[in-house]
């Protein structure tokens, strides 16, 4: 119980106070210890979690296939996919780069004109590029195989001195264009991580379906602070005569005063009578031409989200900084132990 | 009472003349004004925390959220499936994951008593590991040891949307009856909660990320929103520590309340010209 309990108690008590009262402490050792060793000792530790997770999700796929669980057919697909990962990131480099030695000047131009097809970029950069160069031309294309470079450069067989095939060293290989892994990464998993992230906007409209439906007050100030909101931010927001907003307001004021007011006509009356009042105003006042910030749309929707909007916002911010603050107080306190299992 | 607030008054001062005695040998002037702001709240808190121990009875208000976990988990048992806990994408390193991690406890000690089985696929390998860890103390401490398995808690991926659509693909095939959404969340949020909603799932979270906490609103049956999150481990096992410092929170959020006030008022007399002091000069610091 000393090493499961007071040992890591002890050593979260004592990081805690250092990191806290380092902020306040002048010495240089201590201050760089909170601002970057503690930091980097953090990331040391997770880099090294990571083969925990890595093994723990490999085990649960490989027991699935072999109990042949329920959708086991999927698992197939992520030990196959962890698998090319690491054969791709650490057996196989497929980084492979072709360097031209010794192009007789009287083929040059000639090489340049293949290449730059293959390349499909202009002649007289190949070509320049080919002049310029003393310790050899580097083509700018990286392939997976050996045997693919090979092919690249038969066009050109007979053009050519001498020429070698070289390979990224490893590290770097992963984050060569044209390299397997890079093509697994951009063709695989770039695509699938955005088709996931793409899903958010179909998702967006469900919710926000569900939230502005009509059902009380504070559903329907939301229906009408997103619509302003979804206008003012638009370019056609900008086109909304005065006038149109006018007939909102007093629409607005009609479904407030409708519950207590149980004359329907009454009601009707005080919003046409409204709305005729402002419009004659607006006339008189030629609001067409300067029309008053409340009567823009763009004008409503930036002081939406400048004040109310922000205003909530930070009512929040300062209840979590406070929660975070009193969780923080309670850790390093040792009075809260709950993450220890207790 | 009045000796304690006069103790802790006493310790206040004490620390922040040892500070001003330390200036420039052993502590940074500029963060003067940081460190009797941390002292105030520290000792404000311990304040609250010493009197919860000493016998007074502190209030917290009935929060949804929290009083749904038990309603989810029973669900979940009547329905005859799992229940899935989802501590968010952060690292241990968050106060949020932390705080999630703490409510999974909570969480994990109702799914053993009603034997009901707990998913909790994570994102990170050192949340794994302690996640595990409150996982197998919760099912002790509930007296069913015989019902925990390592694998309850497993890893996905530290990629946010390979985790995410992990959580989606468990979500679709398996149906759990209740999803818990506690810890640090960003754009996947949304897309987790909106998944759970179309199964038909009794859904609660709670994060301290303000952006997506209209998410979560929208999509979630129940949402603790800001320090309510913060709240759960006071909340459920009544321990009088931990309830007197959200006691003491709340006096700090008085204080800085009034502070806010004050700051307004007396910039605003200098903007004016009534007075010659700026307050504002106090929260500056190079």
């Amino acid at each position: 119980m000393f090493f499961k309990r007071q040992i890591p108690l002890f050593i979260v008590m004592f990081i805690g106070l250092l990191t806290f009262f380092g902020h306040f402490i002048n010495q240089k050792d201590i201050q760089n210890f909170v601002n970057n060793d503690s930091t980097q000792w953090f990331d040391i530790i997770a880099s090294f979690a990571i083969f925990l997770g890595a093994l723990n999700m490999m085990k649960l796929q490989i027991l699935k296939i072999i109990k042949k669980q329920k959708n086991w057919q999927y698992s197939i697909l992520a030990v196959g996919g962890f698998l090319f990962a690491i054969f791709a990131g650490f057996f196989f480099r497929g980084s492979n780069y072709i360097v031209l030695y010794d192009i007789p000047a009287q083929n040059q131009s000639q090489v340049a004109t293949i290449l730059s097809e293959q390349l499909q970029v202009n002649t007289s950069i190949i070509e320049n590029k080919i002049y310029s160069s003393n310790n050899g031309f580097e083509i700018d294309k990286v392939f997976i195989t050996k045997a693919a470079a090979e092919n690249f450069l038969k066009p050109t067989q007979g053009l050519i001195n001498k020429y070698e095939i070289k390979s990224h060293p490893w590290g770097p290989h992963v984050n060569q264009d044209g390299s397997l892994f890079s093509w697994m990464y951009k063709k695989i998993f770039t695509p699938l991580s955005a088709t996931m992230f793409a899903l958010l906007a179909f998702f967006v409209a469900s919710a926000s379906y569900r939230a502005f439906r009509i059902r009380n007050f504070e559903a329907t100030l939301l229906l009408v602070a997103g619509i302003i909101l979804m206008l003012g931010r638009v370019p056609i927001g900008e086109l909304i005569p005065w006038w149109f907003v006018i007939i909102l307001y007093m629409f607005g004021i009609g479904a407030l005063i409708a519950p207590w007011v149980k004359d329907r006509k009454s009601v009707f009356g005080i919003v046409f009578s409204g709305i005729v009042i402002f419009i004659v105003l607006g006339q008189t006042f030629g609001w067409s031409e300067n029309a008053p910030a409340f009567l823009q749309v763009p004008a409503i929707q930036a002081w939406i989200f400048d004040y109310p909007t922000a205003a909530g916002s930070r009512a929040l911010m300062i209840g979590v900084a406070l929660g975070i603050i009193g969780t923080t107080f309670r850790i390093i306190m040792g009075i809260e132990r709950s993450f220890l299992g207790e | 009472m009045k000796i304690k607030v006069f103790k802790y008054g006493i310790l206040f001062f004490i620390s922040i003349a040892l500070y001003y005695l330390g200036i420039d040998t052993l502590f940074i002037k500029d963060s003067m004004v940081m460190f009797s702001i941390s002292m105030l709240v520290s000792f404000t808190l311990y304040y609250y925390i010493d009197k919860a121990k000493s016998g007074d009875e502190i209030y917290i208000r009935p929060i949804a959220g929290l009083q749904a976990i038990e309603e989810a988990v029973g669900r979940s048992t009547e329905m005859g499936k799992s229940v899935l806990f989802v501590p968010g994408i952060s690292d241990i390193n968050e106060v949020e994951t932390l705080s999630g991690l703490i409510l999974l406890g909570n969480v994990a000690e109702m799914t053993a008593q009603y034997e009901t089985s707990l998913n909790v696929p994570v994102s990170k390998a050192i949340v794994m590991e302690a996640g595990r860890e409150t996982c197998k103390e919760s099912y002790l401490k509930a007296g069913r040891p015989d019902l925990y398995y390592d694998d309850m808690v497993h890893y996905i991926s530290d990629d946010q949307f390979a985790y995410t659509a992990g959580i989606n693909g468990i979500m679709l095939r398996e149906k759990p009856a209740a999803c818990f959404y506690q810890g640090k969340f960003y754009a996947e949020s949304l897309i987790l909660a909106e998944t759970g909603n179309s199964i038909g799932a009794i859904q609660v979270a709670g994060t301290g990320s303000v952006s997506q906490i209209p998410f979560f609103v929208t999509a979630c049956d129940y949402t603790l929103i800001g320090e309510e999150f913060f709240t759960a481990s006071a909340y459920l096992s009544k321990k009088p520590d931990l309830l007197g410092s959200i006691k003491g929170q709340d006096i700090v959020k008085l204080i800085i309340m009034t502070a806010m006030i004050i700051t307004v008022v007396s910039h605003g007399l200098f903007q004016m010209e009534w007075i010659n002091c700026d307050i504002m000069t106090l929260f500056r610091s190079n």
